[in-house]
């Protein structure tokens, strides 16, 4: 079966923040034809356009770009990727980027939804973050983007260096009163390769505790569930009706096309990434070379897994026979052992139909991975 | 050369603290009396080892011959070397028990140590004739009248039979030579009377097998006739016999009171026995008198540090245990550590050498163990049990009376230091027992103090407290009654077996409490709340927590991320493996090493 999903990958940013791990490059704007061109040449691998349901251009910041280069992006991934009808078409955002121009454009080639790197409201924060925008410029984004797409959602990053939760519950509140239709909140992680990273091991940069950053995270949950936001994922809560589809599927173990530097694909059971390196992508393709730097083929109990895992993730939980007739498994097969476990720990709990995590079973979910996958 | 006639032979060694210059005197010797050339003379000749060198410390005995003319006779004089640490108590003896003399050295800027005090006492148990020499009177900073005035004051030499001289640049070394013709007697003992050898060292020459090296205490032994090991009872063709000097000189016979050695074809040096003597089958004498079996006093568990190297670590050890049978090893299993040996040694120094040769000669990285001493366990039922690991222990209810080792210790310290000095040793159940002045401002401070203290820290406390300044020595006196308790740790109620101790019961919570800590820094956050106990029997006497884990949960999941967190968590997985599971905690190998090492003290 093909896809019915397709991410893009832009990799363009003003600058690099210092806790970002993608694959971006910053100051780099002479290259946005080579990347135009590349990804049309990428893309053309496909031979036939595919239909999606799905649609995701993320970066990087895809509206860095300047208009006539947008354009061109749009037109190509709307003529690789038509949209079948009720389609979800989202496309990441910058605040500061987010002009009407520029909304304008996204509406007019059919983008349904707009994800605000908003990050915070509390200029401490984003001045820690390294964001490019502060906190009253985030209104006026939000607004524009509400005026063109009939769906919002806004990123939030907690638990940053010397974050209270009465901070939080200020970037919480603020949010609500935004307004948005769908919300991920992200708990701030130090990767290696960031500046963040290295200010760790030198001391400069203090990580807030374990039982504080597991408070903030409780904060939001609460807060937003309380103001009708449904908690559907580990970090992501969404308005009734608001889900990010195409998030789903990477979660429900569904296929789906990827382009662009360090853009990850899964078809047909094989799970590739394209080389990170933005030049490295730009130069293989130039060269007509494929621009894959990884790819595995998994098995079936391999996949089988991953459904597990990623579909504990979600907080409805694995729908066991659901799981059992897509994978040939069942959980008990898989994992019985360490499930049996978690149920006596009250870490997972089984309703009538669903195998799901319990509310602390949530908070340390990374702990019972291991011994799930 | 003509066998020399007894009254012309001088047997003797020199003792003296660590680097009070004993190598560089026994080369001078060999120099001045032309046994070796100055192109020939290595540093440090007798000291072949590497290790030995780097450490200062002889630590196996050699015995070289050298020849001085004297008023138209030549005299045959034979050069003892022996091991300069207590650790080898034993072997000194017996090479004590083939001299008649001693050159007691002692560093000129030093003065007297607690090494120097040991070895003066060791001399004197064995009847020799002690020629005091102060050496480095050429350094800097000598004080050799001051030293002098301690020798006089602590061991009743008369100034003027000491001697004063330079080793480094042979400044006395003629005296030396006369007076060890003059002090020293000959060797008693009679050529006609039926053989009497001592072994008091060997060696394993790749080629040749055991390298026996004896004295003659009566009698002879000539080239192809058959001796007797009677403590070994085993029966051997001399195949070779001669003295060093330094190199192999073979001859014909040796005949009583001559030093030298035998090649007998031996390829197990399991037949070989310090102590033992040497008799011919033809008309066996008696045993001589003082053979013990080595007395292993501390043990330690050696692991390879990468679980493969088990059989090189093996192979390494046997090869080690054939030129050291004073050192053994059985295989044992630990829960924390896998396949290792359980390791007996002399002493502290003996197994800190076997621990570093291994490094080196094998290059094998090793995982030690906190060494702990023997301890001896009379139970209800009358049985006396050898307690070589905490394991061993059994339940409170079947011991009758739990006995440690007590050892002798002989502090040297300027007396600035006696108060700090004392209290440490009070604060380790030291019983006092002597404290004497050599000099104004230096003493000797003897206390008695279980070995397992004394192994445990005090050799690093004391060089703290006295700046570097205190030297220690000690003598085993026995095993005494003492209120002792095995210390077991829990986790979450299940006990950890590898890291249970021994100690005293007063001190079981101290020890207990050091032990819970280091183990809980080294442990993750589980799902659940981990208690970290010490407990004697079921009495806790420490405890720890670690807290559950309360947040774990990373957020971002975008397609990119699902290879990869598939990736970071099958890794996990396969990193909990290799931890130890203990009723469901995870005990990574690194905090039993952790706690291991360092006994809990960090």
């Amino acid at each position: 079966m093909t896809p019915r999903a397709a991410y893009v990958h832009v990799p363009f940013c003003r600058h690099r923040c210092g806790y970002c791990n993608f694959s971006v490059v910053a100051g780099r704007d002479d290259l946005t034809e080579a990347f135009l061109e590349a990804l049309a040449r990428e893309l053309s691998e496909l031979g036939t356009p595919r239909e999606v349901d799905t649609l995701f251009i993320g970066g990087g910041t895809p509206t860095h770009l300047k208009s006539p280069s947008l354009v061109r992006l749009l037109e190509i991934v709307k003529y690789w990727f038509p949209t079948a009808s009720g389609y979800e078409w989202t496309v990441e955002a910058n605040p500061v980027d987010l002009n009407p121009e520029t909304a304008e454009i996204l509406a007019a080639y059919g983008v349904t939804r707009i994800s605000l790197g908003v990050q915070s409201f509390q200029d401490r924060k984003l001045a820690l973050l390294e964001r490019d925008h502060r906190s009253r410029e985030v209104r006026h984004a939000f607004d524009t983007a509400r005026q063109h797409v009939s769906s919002v959602s806004i990123d939030l990053i907690f638990g940053v260096p010397g974050e209270t939760l009465v901070e939080w519950t200020r970037d919480l509140a603020q949010a609500i009163t935004l307004g948005p239709d769908h919300l991920s909140a992200y708990s701030l992680t130090f990767e290696r390769g960031t500046q963040f990273w290295n200010r760790r091991k030198k001391g400069e940069l203090l990580p807030i505790e374990e039982d504080a950053g597991g408070q903030l995270y409780e904060r939001a949950i609460d807060t937003l569930g309380a103001a009708g936001w449904e908690h559907y994922e580990v970090s992501s809560f969404a308005r009734p009706g608001y889900r990010c589809r195409h998030n789903e599927v990477y979660w429900t173990g569904g296929e789906y096309f990827a382009a662009g530097p360090g853009a990850a694909r899964f078809i047909n059971g094989r799970r590739e990434s394209n080389h990170r390196s933005t030049s490295t992508y730009l130069r293989y393709l130039s060269e007509g070379r494929n621009p894959v730097q990884e790819s595995e083929l998994l098995d079936n109990e391999m996949l089988a897994r991953e459904r597990l895992v990623f579909g504990l993730r979600r907080l409805e939980g694995v729908a066991l026979i659901r799981f059992q007739q897509d994978t040939g498994y069942t959980v008990q097969q898989l994992a019985g052992e360490a499930v049996r476990r978690f149920l006596d720990m009250e870490l997972l709990e089984e309703t009538a139909t669903h195998l799901r995590l319990t509310r602390r079973g949530l908070l340390v979910s990374d702990s019972l991975w291991p011994d799930l996958i | 050369m003509p066998p020399t006639s007894g009254h012309l032979i001088r047997n003797f060694c020199i003792v003296a603290h660590i680097d009070h210059g004993k190598s560089t005197l026994a080369d001078r010797l060999l120099e001045y009396t032309g046994t070796v050339s100055q192109r020939e003379m290595k540093e440090q000749l007798l000291d072949d080892m590497e290790l030995e060198r780097a450490r200062g410390i002889t630590i196996k005995a050699r015995a070289v011959v050298m020849y001085y003319p004297r008023n138209g006779d030549t005299y045959e004089l034979n050069l003892i070397d022996t091991p300069g640490h207590v650790d080898f108590h034993y072997e000194v003896s017996r090479s004590l028990t083939c001299c008649e003399g001693a050159m007691l050295l002692v560093d000129a800027f030093q003065g007297i140590q607690a090494q120097t005090v040991a070895n003066a006492y060791a001399s004197l148990e064995h009847d020799l004739a002690i020629i005091p020499v102060i050496n480095k009177i050429d350094a800097v900073h000598a004080q050799p009248d001051a030293v002098s005035q301690e020798m006089e004051q602590s061991l009743g030499f008369e100034s003027t039979e000491i001697l004063r001289v330079s080793a480094k640049t042979g400044v006395g070394i003629e005296a030396l030579l006369e007076a060890a013709i003059d002090t020293v007697p000959p060797p008693e003992g009679n050529p006609e009377a039926p053989l009497q050898a001592m072994v008091f060292d060997s060696h394993y020459d790749e080629f040749r097998g055991a390298i026996t090296y004896v004295r003659i205490m009566n009698g002879k032994i000539e080239k192809g006739q058959k001796i007797r090991f009677l403590r070994g009872e085993t029966t051997h063709e001399v195949l070779e016999l001669g003295q060093f000097a330094p190199t192999k000189q073979p001859c014909d016979l040796l005949h009583a009171g001559q030093v030298g050695y035998l090649i007998c074809n031996i390829k197990s040096m399991d037949q070989v026995h310090i102590g033992d003597t040497i008799a011919d089958p033809r008309q066996l004498a008696p045993a001589l008198p003082g053979y013990q079996e080595p007395q292993r006093m501390v043990y330690c568990g050696l692991y390879p540090s990468d679980g493969q190297d088990f059989s090189q670590l093996r192979d390494a050890l046997e090869k080690l245990s054939i030129n050291d049978p004073s050192f053994d090893f059985e295989p044992e299993t630990s829960d924390a550590l896998g396949f290792g040996f359980r390791c007996g040694f002399l002493g502290l120094l003996h197994m800190e050498i076997v621990q570093q040769r291994l490094e080196q000669e094998s290059n094998i990285d090793l995982i030690q163990t906190a060494p702990n001493v023997t301890y001896e366990i009379l139970t209800k039922r009358g049985d006396t049990l050898q307690i070589n690991r905490p394991q061993e222990v059994p339940d409170s209810g079947e011991i009758a009376e739990f006995r440690q080792p007590i050892v002798r210790v002989r502090v040297i310290l300027p007396a600035d230091y006696i108060g700090p000095v004392m209290k440490l040793c009070q604060e380790r159940q030291g019983v006092q027992q002597d404290t004497e002045y050599l000099s104004p401002t230096r003493a000797i401070l003897t206390y008695d103090l279980p070995l397992a203290e004394v192994i445990y820290d005090l050799h690093d406390k004391l060089k703290s407290v006295t700046r570097g300044y205190g030297t220690m020595d000690y003598d085993l006196m026995g095993y005494v009654a003492a209120n002792l308790v095995r210390v077991d740790v829990l986790v979450n109620g299940n006990r950890v077996d590898a890291l249970s101790i021994i100690c005293e019961k007063s001190d079981a919570e101290r020890r207990g409490r050091a032990i819970v800590k280091k183990l809980k820094s080294e442990l993750d956050r589980h799902m659940f709340e981990v208690a970290v106990q010490a407990a004697i029997g079921a009495r806790v006497v420490a405890r720890e927590t670690v807290p559950a884990l309360r947040k774990n949960v990373t957020a971002k999941c975008y397609g990119g991320d699902i290879s990869r967190k598939r990736k970071l968590w099958a890794k996990q997985r396969e990193g909990k493996k290799r931890m130890k599971s203990i009723g469901q905690v995870d005990i990574p190998q690194k905090a039993f090493m952790a706690v291991l090492e360092t006994g809990g003290d960090s």
